[in-house]
């Protein structure tokens, strides 16, 4: 993908996922009624000009309960994606930095453990034992998903540890952590950067899973995850209760896999031969 | 001096123009090229990386990439209809490998790394129905020995990468060959290897070439190269052929600006002071240096040597001697095994740390690869300033005042110092580095092969601009480097490295002088290609 | 090789034991104490307190949770060695024989959405590599990206909803009949082929730019021999990304099964979720976490069987 081609995507993405952000931050202007308002009279309508989306099984207007749990769905993957990628990127920077001693290796060994654990067992281990809600997942996805982070920075800083530009700063004197810091870590940015684009993407994925299965955010909040968990027992029959959730969902989604892919093609170099 | 024997022509190409598209742009590489070659002749296309050759290569086998677009372009080959290049064409593979064939650059790469010589050799026949099974091998042991392979059921059993690259370029060779090509392109056949496989190589080259009355485009950049194999020779410069003519008249006789120059940038000026005797004290002393990685074959194995103040010296090797990992273990990218090298005195053997630190202003490094030894990041301002920074020299406005002065001696100027490397060219990366070495005023620079990456015009340039900062600021150069000519005009003395020691110590002048087996070896290689 | 091999092994194993550790500490961690969730809230409120504190002391032994936290852990251990994972809260039968009733039908969803992931993924991302820049690039692309932010149960979803109640072509019940297969394993499968399509594009354009496919065909042997040859360097890579997705599969079959009510692990696990059945849910953890061990052990050995002939090669090459 050329160059011209990869701003399209970016430019696409990043509009894309303005648009979506700005509709669930406005959800109070744009769609004013209470999400938890219930009307037993107007359960399961299809869409119509009153109810844009239609209503779920307890009358409440859909539209409604997507923008204002897009806020909670939104907000609380990016907070936990953060973290993530936090604590991967300081531990993978120190233990490349430090490669060979005891906290490589520890970290290494953890990491293995840890990679043992598929993300969806891990998470339905936690919500059996601490109770199903958003929250515990979320606890568990930043228990477990910094791994990726970890690693990728770390085999970047190798990486670079390598470089001639490194082997310059050396011989110029420059100190330990002024390479960390200009050298060794921008370096990691980057290809960091386009992981969590797409693990973003990937998030806000398991989160709908695990909350279709049950086993996050819990009615009556109006969270996506919850809203396709609710209305699964009536899908066969009135399809458009998960429309909307759905379908802001898959946009969202497909907004940080354009930004990520975007993204990608311009910092090429470490793209080709990773399985990602 | 040759002459062509016979006049019928081979191969014509007309009006070939090619650009590629990048980054949203075309920019055009080939701007109307034309050219004949004729039937047993070598024809030289003389040019510098950036003008075109490569694409020229390319486009005579419709290997282009596909962000190439051709905008014009007939090739005509003797005793067929003439191709339209512009055109997309299914037709190729008649032409590939019977009409025309190509010799790669870097011979290793273009063997399938997994798979034996007998595979390839296998694979190229039977596709072309040259051979039945059975005669496959006896062919192929032929066209091996042919080209002085003595043991040729050995290579056939061997992988690429249990080859040197000389030995790469033969079987290279000896596959093209068996198809029996009417025209052979060969795109710097030899700039990958080391002197003395170039010299096997390009010996083999030319007594084919006679004895099969081969039509050969030779693509180099090599002037010298050029002048003790072809006939005639084409200039290429920026996509356009500005000179053409028998070799002899166009490389003693230029006609156009450009070969001029390009002729000048041959003859490095040496240096007047070359032959005089430097200061007296010693400054860098290495002894019995050892560092093996732990195999049986060292890679340094017992080096010594002293540097005065004030003193050229080049080491002259082969890659794979050791002469890089000399001067790492000096800057302390590595650390010797046993041995010791002390700078003034001191023994820095070790050094770690803060000590090794405060190294950084007396000892310092220019890399082979300028353009990878720059933070793409900054500018080159910045850069330069970055070690001043680093220890604290004079405040902010005295570093920068210090920086653009630096960068002004290396001809650095203007705006251009506030560009960041990406849109330097290699060269001007290459003079940032160096100001950027010089700017904490060591006594010692170590330049690593910084100029074999270089184009020869560009080469010149830099080895001159060296020699007049070395006049001016008086600091001692160790010159690392493969290639006899840029050590002979410049060193006052030169150290000859095999193997992970030193054989011979000679003074710049008389290098021709040498007389260890070794040395001797270097010298054939790099004169014969000189001589008439 | 049999000593990497074996290192590899050791490796493995002990990666098990702490993950086995980890479990039993979370589950211990977990508020509430075991016994008195079997016996559950509604039995707390019918019996009355004697008998209640009789029955949940017994349990408690049974469960063998009066010792000390490191007896417990060993009597567990030992337990799991001898294949025995307990006896399921809700069923009262051995859990290693339901997930054994269980494996089987996860195991052929996982394997048959593998194969229909691999063979589209093989397939279109070879096409789209040698004809990278025309248009079926792009729509190859385009589409990946696509269906790459759909998530699983939505198509699935979508599907039941059209072939089975609005087509009847397929057919809704609860059963792991071969007939119902492939609606859900072609789900499944088409959910992992974006990915290897990237990975084979990726890999192939890479290696299609290398000097020696430059020089195959220079020598006149054709595009489809030299997309062969590239083929092979991109096999490890590929391999790679099956071993993976297939834990994946695994794993993430829970939403699927869910979807398509196929009688596989999944809906075993999320049952006992439901009915806090934590001896289930721990075979079921750890069922897992072997499968994933097993599946990376079998990728490096893989990796150490090929390594010599490809990469070892690819790598000597490379340094000298």
């Amino acid at each position: 993908m050329n160059s011209r081609r990869a701003s399209y995507t970016l430019g696409f993405g990043v509009a894309l996922l303005a648009l979506l952000a700005g509709s669930v931050l406005a959800a109070s202007w744009l769609s004013p009624d209470d999400p938890l308002a219930m009307n037993v009279g107007a359960r399961l309508q299809q869409p119509s000009m009153e109810h844009w989306l239609g209503t779920d099984r307890f009358g409440r207007d859909i539209l409604t309960r997507t923008l204002h749990g897009g806020q909670t769905t939104l907000i609380s993957c990016g907070l936990a994606l953060l973290s993530a990628v936090l604590i991967g990127l300081l531990l993978g920077a120190l233990a490349g930095m430090f490669h060979g001693s005891l906290f490589d290796i520890a970290l290494m060994r953890i990491i293995d453990v840890l990679l043992a654990f598929p993300f969806m067992v891990f998470a339905m281990v936690i919500a059996a034992l601490f109770g199903t809600s958003l929250f515990h997942l979320l606890l568990a996805v930043v228990v477990v998903w910094w791994v990726g982070f970890a690693r990728l920075t770390r085999s970047l800083v190798l990486q670079a540890k390598n470089s001639t530009t490194v082997d310059a700063a050396r011989v110029l004197g420059t100190s330990k952590s002024v390479i960390l810091f200009r050298e060794l870590l921008p370096q990691a940015f980057g290809p960091v950067l386009v992981l969590a684009t797409f693990e973003l993407g990937n998030l806000i994925l398991a989160i709908a899973a695990l909350s279709f299965l049950g086993l996050g955010s819990q009615p009556p909040s109006p969270e996506w995850g919850s809203m396709l968990a609710d209305g699964r027992a009536h899908f066969m029959t009135s399809p458009h209760v998960l429309l909307g959730p759905a379908l802001w969902i898959i946009l969202t989604v497909l907004a940080f896999n354009c930004i990520g892919e975007g993204l990608r093609d311009r910092i090429d170099p470490y793209e080709k031969a990773r399985i990602g | 001096m040759k002459i062509a024997e016979d006049l019928k022509e081979k191969l014509r190409i007309e009006r070939l123009e090619v650009a590629y598209r990048q980054e949203g742009a075309v920019q055009t590489a080939l701007k109307s090229v034309d050219f004949t070659l004729h039937q047993g002749e070598i024809l030289s296309l003389l040019g510098e990386s950036g003008s075109g050759k490569s694409t020229i290569a390319k486009a005579l086998l419709g290997l282009l990439s596909p962000s190439a677009i051709v905008r014009s372009g007939i090739l005509s080959l003797s005793g067929q209809t003439p191709i339209d290049l512009s055109q997309p064409s299914k037709n190729w593979n008649g032409i590939r490998g019977r009409e025309i064939a190509m010799l790669f650059q870097d011979a290793r790469l273009a063997l399938n790394p997994m798979m034996k010589i007998r595979d390839h050799f296998r694979e190229t026949l039977l596709a072309h129905r040259l051979a039945s099974k059975e005669q496959i091998r006896s062919i192929s042991e032929q066209g091996l020995a042919r080209l002085g392979f003595s043991d040729p059921s050995t290579v056939l059993n061997a992988y690429p990468h249990e080859l040197s690259g000389g030995m790469c370029q033969r079987v290279c060779l000896a596959l093209t060959l068996c198809l029996r090509p009417q025209v052979l392109i060969a795109d710097e056949p030899t700039s990958a290897l080391d002197t003395v496989n170039q010299r096997e190589v390009l010996d083999l080259l030319q007594s084919l070439q006679r004895e099969l009355g081969l039509s050969v485009l030779l693509i180099t950049h090599d002037i010298a190269l050029a002048e003790a194999l072809s006939h005639r020779v084409l200039v290429l410069n920026e996509g356009h052929i500005v000179e053409s003519g028998p070799t002899s008249q166009v490389l003693r006789e230029p006609s156009h600006d450009y070969t001029r120059q390009l002729l000048s940038s041959r003859d490095l000026t040496s240096d007047a002071e070359a032959s005089s005797s430097p200061d007296a004290a010693s400054l860098l002393e290495i002894q019995e240096l050892v560092k093996a990685y732990g195999s049986d074959r060292p890679t340094l194995s017992g080096v010594s040597m002293q540097l005065h103040a004030g003193e050229i010296i080049g080491i002259l090797g082969q890659s794979g001697c050791g002469k890089s990992t000399l001067a790492r273990c000096v800057v302390g990218l590595e650390q010797a095994e046993s041995g010791s090298i002390r700078f003034q005195g001191q023994d820095i053997t070790y050094a770690k740390g803060t000590a090794r630190r405060r190294l950084a202003r007396q000892i310092q490094l220019v890399f082979q690869d300028a353009r990878a030894s720059l933070n793409p990041r900054f500018s080159a301002l910045e850069l330069v300033q970055t070690p001043l920074h680093t220890f604290r020299v004079g405040d902010r406005k005295e570093r920068l005042e210090r920086a653009r002065y630096l960068l002004e001696e290396v001809g650095i100027t203007g705006a251009a110092q506030h560009r960041r490397p990406p849109q330097l060219s290699t060269g001007q990366c290459q003079r940032v580095a160096i100001a950027r070495a010089l700017a904490l005023q060591p006594e010692v620079l170590i330049c690593d092969e910084a100029v074999s990456a270089l184009d020869m015009s560009v080469q010149a340039q830099i080895l001159e601009l060296l020699q007049r900062l070395h006049r001016q600021f008086g600091f001692s150069i160790l010159m690392i480097s493969h290639d006899v000519r840029v050590l002979r005009a410049f060193c006052h003395r030169i150290a000859v490295m095999h193997e992970g020691r030193f054989v011979e110590f000679l003074q710049g002048n008389r290098l021709s002088s040498g007389e260890h087996a070794h040395t001797r070896l270097l010298l054939h290689g790099a004169e014969e290609l000189e001589s008439l | 090789m049999g000593r990497r091999l074996l290192i590899t092994v050791l490796q493995m194993l002990i990666t098990v034991f702490v993950a086995s550790l980890v479990l039993f500490a979370l589950i211990r961690l977990a508020p509430g104490d075991p016994a008195k969730l079997l016996i559950g809230r509604t039995m707390e409120i019918a019996w009355d307190a004697a008998a209640y504190e009789t029955t949940l002391n017994e349990l408690r032994e049974e469960m063998g949770l009066n010792g000390s936290v490191f007896s417990q852990y060993v009597s567990w251990i030992g337990s799991l060695l001898q294949l025995d994972l307990g006896t399921s809260f809700y069923t009262d039968r051995s859990v290693a024989a339901e997930i054994g009733e269980r494996l089987p039908s996860t195991l052929l969803l996982a394997g048959t959405a593998l194969i229909i992931q691999t063979v589209i993924g093989l397939l279109v991302g070879i096409l789209s590599a040698v004809h990278s820049g025309t248009w079926f690039d792009t729509v190859v692309r385009l589409l990946c990206v696509g269906l790459a932010s759909v998530p699983g149960f939505v198509i699935g979803l979508v599907l039941l909803l059209v072939l089975a109640v609005q087509m009847g072509v397929y057919e809704i019940s609860s059963q792991a009949a071969l007939s119902r297969l492939w609606l859900p394993a072609l789900t499944m499968g088409l959910l992992g082929a974006p990915q290897v399509v990237r990975v084979v594009r990726a890999n192939l354009l890479s290696e299609l730019g290398q000097v020696y496919i430059q020089s195959a065909l220079s020598r006149g042997l054709g595009s489809t021999r030299a997309v062969g040859h590239a083929m092979r360097n991109v096999l490890l890579p590929t391999i790679t990304l099956m071993g993976l997705s297939f834990t994946s599969y695994i794993s993430g079959a829970v939403v699927i099964e869910s979807v398509f009510a196929w009688p596989g692990l999944g809906e075993y696990a999320l049952n006992g979720i439901l009915h806090k059945d934590y001896p289930a849910l721990q075979g079921y953890a750890l069922v897992m976490v072997l499968s994933v061990v097993v599946i990376h052990l079998m990728v490096e050995a893989l990796y150490v069987w090929l390594d010599p002939r490809m990469m070892r090669r690819k790598k000597e090459a490379a340094h000298e």
